[in-house]
């Protein structure tokens, strides 16, 4: 399957970048993961927080869909959660931005070693894959709450 | 706080506050290792530099560690002599500080150090960090004659024997890997082995007990009751401690021999991923 534009945009940026610069990239992309927490006032259809055995600290997921099908996810991140699992919060909230859930769903992970890197996908640095699996729980989550839905307006308007 | 003076060598650990005061001595130079590969990247103490235990410490191709020759290079690109003081800290409560100074010790580099808390407790002081990479002088760091493998090394046969003959075996884990429960680290799912258990014969006394919340060593006289009072060893006893890959055995290995003063202490660096996944390792299960 095709990535999402935005993602796919990143990996392209990431697959022209020598061994230094791809670092240089990821630890950017790790100091704005602070820029993808929540804004004051912001609501969510969703919101999933927890500390798992996949993470070292406490992940929050949020996800907004708008009308038009389009999600928006905003992730806060416990402050022991490694480096590159920061990096991978803030590509793949601009990267997954404005998909559909399903498209969300979609995704396969094997852009994570294209944009990090064979040196750094290594023993204890695999929660790189944390994330998505996280995005992809909430998605899954939202579009069987909307089937949910979905069926008990059918039922109602047929009593 | 001060260094617990009872510590058998106190003179390897410093404190934050010692570092801070010594952060341009000559001869001296702070080597930041850790878990998170990147977070050197992100910010270190002011004129440390990285040595990562896969790329640095270990073969490329072999699971095994470098060669004196590669040693050698390793630290003359870091400005390392035989006379340079290594002060190691890093995150994850020093795992992978003491695992790298375990391997400066098997290559024989006498003047190590490590700074009590770690990166984490710097940062909780409110101490500086810097993004600025040094570049130090490369140095000439004479090839070592050996690894010291045999004396504070052990291999699979090494364990086997130790279970054997019912010598000391220190399982660092926590309870759950001990016991068989889960087949991985918590907080590390991926890393799973084939077989949960442990080595016949172990005994369970988690790294975890020798830190305090901040990460600091606890004093020789709590350590004490862990070790001889309550699990009753001897600082004579013959003493293989392992975990899932060696490095938080590195720790425990540093807190025997270094905090305690035990004289035969090996790290089985092969572990617990090596020991679930051999075929006919012999396993003991407990509740």
């Amino acid at each position: 399957m095709a990535y999402p534009p935005k993602l796919e945009a990143i990996i392209s940026l990431f697959g022209a970048l020598s061994e230094p610069e791809r670092r240089e990239t990821l630890i950017s992309y790790a100091e704005q993961s602070r820029f993808q927490e929540p804004k004051e006032g912001e609501k969510f259809e969703l919101e999933d927080i927890r500390k798992d055995q996949e993470c070292t600290d406490t992940v929050a997921v949020y996800l907004r869909v708008d009308p038009d099908g389009g999600s928006h996810f905003r992730v806060t991140l416990g402050p022991q959660v490694q480096t590159l699992t920061r990096s991978m919060s803030s590509i793949l909230c601009k990267g997954l931005d404005g998909v559909t859930p399903e498209q969300v769903l979609e995704v396969p992970a094997d852009f994570v070693p294209k944009i990090v890197g064979a040196e750094l996908v290594r023993v204890r640095s695999q929660t790189v894959y944390y994330l998505l699996t996280r995005m992809k729980g909430v998605a899954k989550v939202w579009l069987q709450r909307q089937r949910s839905e979905g069926l008990a307006s059918e039922d109602s308007s047929s009593e | 706080m001060s260094i617990d003076s009872h510590y058998a060598h106190p003179e390897v650990l410093v404190t934050t506050s010692w570092v801070s005061d010594h952060l341009k001595d000559e001869n001296l130079l702070l080597i930041e290792s850790n878990e998170d590969i990147l977070l050197y990247e992100m910010g270190h103490l002011p004129g440390a530099v990285h040595i990562d235990w896969r790329r640095d410490l270990q073969d490329q191709t072999v699971r095994d560690y470098i060669q004196p020759s590669d040693f050698a290079s390793l630290c003359s690109r870091n400005g390392i002599t035989p006379d340079t003081t290594c002060v190691f800290y890093g995150d994850k409560s020093n795992w992978w500080s003491c695992y790298a100074l375990w391997v400066f010790r098997l290559f024989g580099h006498e003047k190590v150090m490590i700074m009590d808390g770690g990166r984490d407790k710097w940062i909780a002081e409110g101490r500086p960090l810097t993004r600025e990479v040094p570049h130090p002088a490369p140095s000439r760091y004479p090839v070592p004659s050996m690894r010291r493998d045999a004396e504070i090394r052990a291999f699979y046969e090494d364990a086997l024997a130790q279970s054997r003959s019912s010598r000391t075996l220190i399982d660092v884990r926590s309870p759950d890997e001990f016991k068989g429960l889960v087949t991985h680290m918590p907080e590390y799912p991926q890393e799973g082995v084939l077989r949960g258990g442990h080595i016949p014969g172990a005994h369970s006394i988690p790294w975890k007990q020798a830190v305090n919340k901040d990460s600091t060593f606890k004093s020789e006289a709590d350590l004490r009751k862990i070790y001889l009072e309550d699990l009753g060893l001897d600082p004579n006893d013959d003493i293989i401690a392992y975990c899932r890959i060696g490095e938080r055995s590195s720790h425990t290995w540093f807190v025997l021999n270094y905090l305690l003063g035990f004289k035969n202490v090996r790290n089985y660096d092969g572990s617990w991923t090596e020991w679930g996944n051999r075929v006919g390792a012999p396993i003991e299960k407990s509740s």
